[in-house]
């Protein structure tokens, strides 16, 4: 099934949002920071707020449209499944009621046969009798989607479905939701404000930030190129600079104040000379040169002292102050411990020309 | 303390006429009791029908004059008793427009009958019943209801499968309060259904007239009467109102 919208909506509050895309069986991840929109995109999309104005359709099925010819169909027509973030299980029913819930037009038996064998997908053989209240947040979860996957959705909807749920919980649950998704093959968006969880999941990426999408692309696209200096910094991208293009030719050369002149890869986009960008490079693709190797060349090379260094599990976050400029390096544990990459040492580091990306301003 | 020796219905007119022979003391009336006991349950009955509507549209829907409705609603609770009375009278009398419509046009007379009793009961029970009722359907999170919707159920199903079952206990202890005001409403019944023996005397003017009277002995017993009914009405509103999920 695909999935196509285009809608607008402002609220009482003053925010509003304005956003339109498509999208086929496929799994789309809605990232963004925390009251960009993301939950009310999703609400507006499965008709629990209506848009001002705009179109929602199911492959040639219109749910939505605004204009000269009205239609807003009702919630219980869309065939859209929904998964809460706070699971919104029905507290007065089992787990069997629960699943079994939307299911209709059935005989018993087929019932029983697909909420049995949604339980057995969702391994939740043997809670078939317990109450929400006495399951674990991940059993909820899995709970919610088997209710949701029963009445055979034709879109899935995802608001931040494991935020709530401890680390090796979540890891599960992406397992599961991977599965699902091969299964089913259902169109699917989720939303998070999860970095990995996100880099994990996504098949397409889109970016929305004050209520408007601000990229959508493939997960490397999104990733490696961001559009704008705010999906940068959503990404993670924690070095982004601002500079003045002085060379636009066969040499693609950025004058920042913070670091001088630093040299790009030749971009896809023409970028002319004097013109204000941002200009960004991942962490973990700062190189650190160890001090005994020649240089062939000194572009893109700087010195400078490593000001903090902080362990996350595998790798190493160091910072490190190069003039006037700070950057933020990850490297892998045995690169630290081998060139002793201490708070205090000082340090050369090489911004490949090829891991730069430049965003016009 | 005593047992039913019988019933008749000499002179009050149509209406069973209990007594009860206490230990020694000769009998007594008991009508005031068998009236607030059929005032009650009316009372509960129309009570709960228009609180269930007032308190669901209250909860969840936004409508212009929502505010207003919710002070009309709640003033019998700050209003005295003898005023709201009086705007009964005023209203439901037979010189009024709508007591005369009601009484000649339908045979329905409300003033100075039982059905007054009701009327007044089921406007000073309302606020009671509309509180805890309406704050029960807010707490069905509209998240909730969302998800049967989108399990493709439509309104009516939602309501009686997920929202009704959920809200249960609070419309139960609204519903339990109400019958404990309606049982013990005096100054607006008093106004609007008088006090005639054997037609309109509910207990609490029973008591009122038997103290006036110097017949302490009646009195006593059915402030007896009424004073273990609280105690049972206020442990149910408890047994009600605790939660289960």
């Amino acid at each position: 099934m695909s999935l196509s919208f285009d809608l607008k909506k402002s609220f009482a509050s003053g925010f509003s949002i304005d956003a339109s895309l498509s999208l086929d069986a496929e799994l789309l991840v809605l990232f963004g920071p925390s009251g960009a929109g993301k939950s009310l995109l999703l609400k507006l999309i499965s008709g629990m707020i209506r848009p001002d104005e705009g179109r929602i359709s199911i492959d040639s099925e219109t749910l939505f449209e605004s204009g000269s010819v009205k239609i807003n169909a009702p919630i219980r027509t869309r065939r859209i499944g929904f998964l809460f973030q706070d699971y919104s299980l029905f507290p007065h029913k089992t787990v069997y009621e629960n699943v079994a819930y939307g299911i209709e037009h059935l005989e018993r038996s087929a019932v029983k046969a697909r909420v049995t064998g949604l339980i057995a997908l969702m391994r939740l053989e043997g809670l078939e009798e317990s109450y929400p209240h006495q399951l674990s947040g991940g059993q909820k979860q899995r709970t919610a989607l088997a209710r949701t996957l029963a009445v055979k959705p034709r879109i899935l909807l995802l608001d931040e479905p494991f935020s709530a749920l401890d680390y090796q919980v979540r890891e599960k649950l992406r397992a599961d939701l991977l599965k699902i998704h091969q299964l089913y093959q259902i169109t699917t968006i989720l939303v998070t404000h999860d970095l990995e969880e996100a880099f994990m999941l996504a098949e397409r990426i889109a970016v929305i930030n004050n209520g408007a999408l601000e990229q959508v692309g493939t997960r490397d696209e999104v990733f490696y190129r961001p559009r704008t200096r705010s999906v940068a910094r959503f990404i993670g991208t924690r070095n982004i600079f601002s500079g003045k293009v002085s060379e636009a030719g066969e040499r693609f050369i950025i004058y920042s104040p913070g670091l001088g002149r630093v040299s790009a890869a030749p971009s896809a986009t023409t970028f002319s000379i004097g013109q204000e960008v941002s200009f960004c490079i991942r962490p973990e693709e700062i190189l650190i040169i160890r001090p005994d190797r020649a240089l062939t060349t000194d572009e893109n090379v700087f010195e400078g002292v490593i000001t903090n260094s902080v362990g996350k599990g595998s790798t190493h976050a160091l910072f490190i102050e190069a003039g006037a400029a700070s950057l933020k390096a990850e490297v892998p544990n045995f690169v630290q411990r081998k060139l002793g990459l201490a708070i205090g040492a000082p340090v050369r580091v090489l911004l490949k020309k090829e891991s730069i990306w430049v965003i016009p301003d | 303390m005593g047992t039913v020796a019988g019933r008749n219905s000499c002179h009050h007119k149509g209406f069973f006429f209990y007594t009860v022979t206490v230990h020694g003391h000769g009998l007594m009336d008991l009508f005031p009791l068998y009236l607030t006991i059929k005032v009650s349950l009316t009372d509960v009955v129309i009570t709960t029908a228009i609180g269930l509507a007032l308190s669901w549209v209250m909860a969840k829907k936004e409508f212009i004059g929502k505010e207003l409705l919710d002070i009309i609603v709640m003033q019998p609770l700050v209003i005295p008793p003898t005023v709201l009375g009086y705007y009964l009278l005023t209203a439901f009398g037979r010189s009024s427009w709508l007591g005369g419509f009601l009484a000649d046009t339908l045979g329905f007379e409300i003033a100075f009958t039982w059905k007054g009793a009701v009327v007044a009961s089921v406007i000073s029970s309302l606020p009671l019943f509309v509180k805890p009722a309406r704050a029960a359907f807010e707490s069905v999170s509209s998240d909730m209801e969302n998800a049967a919707r989108m399990l493709g159920k439509g309104e009516a199903e939602v309501f009686r499968t997920i929202t009704l079952p959920l809200a249960w206990r609070g419309i139960a202890a609204g519903a339990v309060l109400a019958f404990a005001r309606s049982t013990g409403e005096f100054g607006a019944t008093l106004m609007i259904a008088g006090n005639i023996p054997g037609l309109t005397e509910t207990l609490p003017i029973a008591i009122y007239d038997a103290m006036l009277s110097g017949d302490a002995r009646s009195a006593n017993i059915l402030v007896g009467i009424i004073t273990a009914f609280s105690f049972l009405v206020i442990y149910a509103a408890g047994v009600f109102t605790k939660k289960r999920y």
